[in-house]
């Protein structure tokens, strides 16, 4: 019983999952899936509701301290069933045009991935951070090529696959080399025994290799190269899923590994001065290769590209400030940037295609939508006052106060870059008249979920004190921060 | 889309001025007096947010009501703030009818308004250009109502960001008062109009990521972390050093001087105020333009002095250019707006001139120029519109013999080209005199060798101005009529020529009667310079 709390989420998803499997083969072929959507929801939302105040069924030590379920974790955790909501809600309708057939695969799938995701937020223990990353890994490549009959989509799931299992073999070098110096699997105790010795080529030789395997994850230049495809083949839900959850997850990875590893003298230097070129690149390269896309998924990932550059900024702080900053980004990341998934999906559903072009005049034939891709993009430009803005305003200065001018003045300049193209969206949904000036359905439920985002994406911009607070409570978890 | 239907119903004036009159004087009288520097309500939350709530009612208001609503507010702002004045008076100087609330504390931001001389008189400017602007802009169509609603939101962050003490809401309003512009002129412009709008927005943002680097580096840079422009002013708690000061002052001067037209970071604005519709150009050049001036005098000068004078003199030599560069322009546009843009930079030129004399008659002067400026290039911007709504061209050449056809709109803009000329009465004239004289302080009685020299080139500016100016009145307003059917055009209808007499009538009292707009603005450069110290 002691043991269970800690990975209580990890079991409802697997549970829900196995449910939604089970019960799917009772259902007739060709018989309306409904009830799937609802268990998974049901599920999916009793694990939210655990994450959401920190009650004793989900903290706690399991298996000698290999998962520990603190606040960080919880944050973490929440981020990504936040995003597995979302995700779900946006199934519903790709499902229902795309055929349900394979629904409960598809959904069994998605909440096997969220809960690797959840328990990479838990793990301390290297092993046990491989595993629950390979368990969200392997599940994404399966998702992102899950629409079989089409080319693209394929083409995602198969590049994905190469390019994430070369990433994979170089982290499990990297593990190995850790391991072997220190003797230990567990992160704290390697972070104390690396303290006692003396730094050698072997270390450094090691944590290049850890950056580098996850820098793939939450694809940082020059590690991004699959992002455009993926996110343009796959199904735009788990486009959405990847920008957010698979993201969170990988800088959960981050936060523990990095920060609580391995800051430690010698080694620091080596991983936040990669980290702070890999920055500037990835702000370079993901802000100023989205500007000629006229695909919107493509420009999407290039902007997800240049955000996880801003992220990594608060990484580099690493003290308490800058993983405050770093949660609270990821937390409202999810909001903004499911807001425009849902968007996207909506629209091409109407015009069958992800061409900027197509986004011409949107504001007359669907306000909301219009309005969701004003109010989202320019959260993601950093304008106030909406949720990127303060969350950017957090990172920049976690970074100012470590000393990094020059990489928060990148920051700031890519920013105003990023704002070129985001325009560019707007300019068509609000400025160029539409070629056809038919209405873009949308379900009433739709329009609550697209009002949903808009309204978080201000209030966590304009009233961010209650959510901070809850970063900051998060972020305190580790006492070698304070 | 700037030509506004001339078969549109006319709203009646009985109806206008009622619409008008009545929240004014609710604004006016219905405020309780201030007791110990203090206000029963929160008077300046009220300028911040209501013209930003009043933009939200508007989506959702029937048929053309939101007009009524957007003149309600706006004619409401206006009384307030003359009110405003009013107490603002009664009290010593320094900030007054502070309000602070707390809002993230573990990053030391709290909202705090306040206001001083400065605050106030940039406060009447941006109610008064915002009350002109939604009667100019009446008729607005097409998508009138989200005109009307992206308008009040800008106008919100303009309030924000005069009476803001904080830095993290000073920027954040900033922002806010800069990006409606975006859609503003990218749908309802003229011309290029998306580049215009493109280019405008990116320069604007580009100059303020330099500005906030700065305030994030004053924050940790100070001794106490704080965005309290009340405490980061004080020099015994921020201790900045020289160095520190030295390294960020020109991000803040340079961040600020590109919404203010600092040459050569100026070129956003003659293709944006073209571009905009009249209204938004009235507001852009009016009030926007100001940010740049006011923000170098709330936060540059008095956080980092050392700073100030160690860079300055360099960049006095840029607001020279400025003056010259843009009064030069000028003389060779044909279009009637640019050469109201290019005289837009090289009066702005003026106030970031005045600024860097770091002397009291000087920075008076700025500020003075400042809101005479604003008053007197929107009153431009408002006849221009009018004039091409008639006669669908704005291109000199083509226009001739005005006067004949407009009298009035044509004598008012005689006026107002005297005015910008700085002819003695007019709001220019105190403007551009005090700056002078400011300018020849500095070089001969603080006997700073170096503005000797300038000062000599900033009045030669107002020769050529002279004669940029005068040569528009003389090719669009005098001589024969060039093209025979202006000569049926209808006059203008009330709703027109209200909004240019009211400009009209504020240039006048400026001009002829300083005294209180002065010593209002000296309540606060006084103390300013008095702490910051002049050139040594």
């Amino acid at each position: 019983m002691i043991a269970t709390a800690a990975f209580s989420v990890e079991l409802i998803l697997l549970g829900t999952s196995l449910l939604v499997l089970g019960w799917d083969l009772f259902l007739k072929e060709g018989s309306k899936k409904d009830i799937l959507y609802i268990l998974a929801f049901l599920g999916t939302g009793a694990a939210t509701l655990l994450v959401y105040d920190r009650c004793p069924w989900s903290t706690g030590t399991a298996f000698a301290g290999f998962l520990v379920t603190d606040s960080l974790a919880l944050f973490g955790k929440g981020i990504i069933l936040i995003a597995t909501l979302y995700t779900l809600a946006m199934l519903v309708r790709y499902l229902k045009k795309a055929g349900e057939r394979y629904a409960a695969e598809f959904i069994g799938i998605l909440l096997i991935a969220s809960a690797g995701a959840t328990a990479l937020a838990s793990s301390r223990e290297i092993i046990t951070l491989y595993i629950s990353l390979e368990t969200l890994t392997i599940s994404s490549y399966l998702l992102a090529s899950f629409a079989k009959k089409d080319a693209a989509s394929n083409e995602a799931g198969m590049k994905y696959l190469l390019l994430g299992a070369f990433s994979t073999a170089l982290l499990l070098f990297g593990f190995s080399y850790l391991y072997g110096l220190t003797g230990t699997t567990m992160i704290e105790e390697m972070a104390s025994r690396l303290r006692l010795m003396p730094p050698g080529p072997l270390g450094v030789f090691a944590v290049i290799l850890v950056v580098a395997g996850l820098a793939f994850k939450i694809a940082l230049v020059p590690f991004h190269m699959w992002a455009p495809d993926v996110y343009e083949g796959a199904p735009t839900p788990v486009t959405a899923y990847l920008s957010v959850a698979s993201k969170t997850a990988g800088f959960m990875a981050f936060i523990q590994l990095f920060v609580l590893g391995l800051t430690v003298p010698g080694l620091e230097e080596v991983w936040m001065g990669l980290f702070g070129v890999l920055a500037v690149l990835t702000m370079a390269v993901g802000n100023l290769a989205a500007i000629p896309q006229t695909n919107i998924k493509r420009m999407m990932a290039f902007s997800s590209v240049g955000q996880a550059g801003y992220i990594i900024l608060g990484i580099l702080a690493a003290d308490k400030l800058g993983i405050t900053a770093v949660l609270y980004y990821l937390f409202l990341y999810a909001f903004t940037n499911f807001g425009i998934f849902y968007s996207i999906q909506l629209v091409s559903h109407k015009t069958g295609n992800d061409l900027i072009e197509d986004y011409a005049g949107l504001s007359r034939r669907q306000p909301l939508i219009a309005a969701t891709f004003l109010v989202c993009l320019l959260s993601l430009a950093g304008v106030p006052p909406l949720a990127g803005f303060t969350g950017k305003w957090y990172l920049f200065s976690a970074a100012v106060q470590r000393g990094y001018v020059i990489l928060v003045f990148f920051g700031i300049l890519f920013s105003v870059v990023s704002l070129y193209y985001y325009l560019q969206v707007i300019r068509k949904a609000y400025i160029t008249e539409p070629k056809d000036a038919s209405e873009i359905p949308v379900h009433p439920m739709e329009k609550a979920i697209l009002l949903f985002s808009i309204v978080m994406t201000v209030v966590l911009g304009a009233f961010p004190g209650a959510f901070m607070r809850l970063a900051e409570a998060a972020a305190s978890t580790f006492p070698a921060l304070n | 889309m700037t030509s506004q239907a001339i078969s549109l119903p006319d709203e009646s004036r009985a109806t206008l001025l009622a619409g008008s009159l009545i929240p004014g004087l609710l604004g006016y009288f219905l405020l309780p007096r201030p007791e110990a520097g203090q206000l029963a309500v929160p008077l300046l939350s009220f300028f911040v947010v209501l013209p930003m709530l009043v933009s939200f009612l508007m989506i959702v208001a029937p048929g053309k009501s939101y007009r009524w609503l957007g003149l309600a507010v706006s004619a409401l702002t206006v009384g307030m703030s003359i009110r405003l004045f009013g107490f603002y008076g009664q009290a010593p100087a320094g900030f007054q009818f502070t309000e602070q609330v707390p809002w993230l504390s573990n990053l030391g931001i709290n909202y705090i308004v306040a206001v001083d001389g400065i605050s106030v008189l940039m406060v009447i400017l941006t109610s008064v250009i915002y009350f002109t602007g939604t009667v100019t802009s009446w008729n607005m169509e097409p998508r009138g109502k989200e005109f009307f609603v992206l308008f009040n939101l800008l106008v919100g962050g303009v309030f924000g960001v005069f009476v803001s003490l904080d830095l993290f809401f000073f920027f954040m309003f900033y922002e806010l008062a800069v990006l409606p512009m975006y859609l503003l002129i990218g749908i309802w412009g003229s011309g290029p109009k998306e580049y215009a709008a493109m280019k405008l927005t990116l320069y604007l943002l580009a100059g303020s990521a330099f500005m906030l680097v700065a305030f994030i580096a004053m924050y940790f840079g100070s001794a106490v972390h704080t965005f309290d422009l009340r405490v980061l002013m004080d020099p015994v708690r921020t201790a900045f050093s020289f160095g520190f000061q030295k390294f960020w002052f020109p991000f803040l001067f340079v961040g600020f001087g590109v919404i203010g037209a600092l040459w050569p970071l100026h070129t956003w604005s003659p293709d944006g105020h073209s571009s905009a519709p009249t209204s938004v150009s009235m507001l852009h050049a009016g009030v926007l333009m100001k940010l740049g001036g006011f923000g170098i005098i709330r936060v540059a000068l008095p956080c980092m002095p050392d700073g100030a004078r160690y860079w300055l003199p360099l960049f006095a030599l840029l607001t020279i250019v400025n003056i010259l560069y843009g009064s030069i322009a000028a003389l060779k546009q044909t279009d009637l707006k640019f050469v109201t843009a290019y005289s837009s930079v090289s009066h702005c030129g003026y106030v970031l001139f005045g600024i860097c004399t770091m002397d009291k008659i000087g920075i008076n002067g700025a500020v003075m120029q400042m809101f005479s400026h604003g008053i007197m290039t929107a009153l431009f911007f408002c006849m221009i519109g009018f004039i091409y709504g008639r006669t669908h061209t704005r291109d000199i050449p083509k226009l001739g013999g005005l006067l004949a056809v407009f009298p009035l709109v044509g004598s008012l803009y005689i006026a107002t080209g005297m005015a910008s000329v700085g002819l003695p009465g007019m709001s220019g004239f105190v403007a551009e005199f005090m700056i002078l004289v400011g300018a020849y302080q500095s070089g001969y009685q603080h006997n700073f060798g170096y503005f000797k020299i300038l000062f000599p080139m900033a009045i030669l500016a107002v020769g050529v101005t002279a004669i940029y100016v005068l040569r528009v009145l003389q090719n669009v307003f005098y001589g024969p009529v060039k093209d025979p059917h202006y000569k049926g055009l209808p006059q203008a209808r009330f709703i027109e020529y209200f909004p240019m007499a009211l400009l009209m009538g504020v240039i006048l009292m400026v001009g002829l009667y300083p005294k209180p707009f002065v010593d209002l603005v000296n309540t606060a450069v006084g103390p300013l310079i008095d702490h910051v110290g002049g050139f040594k």
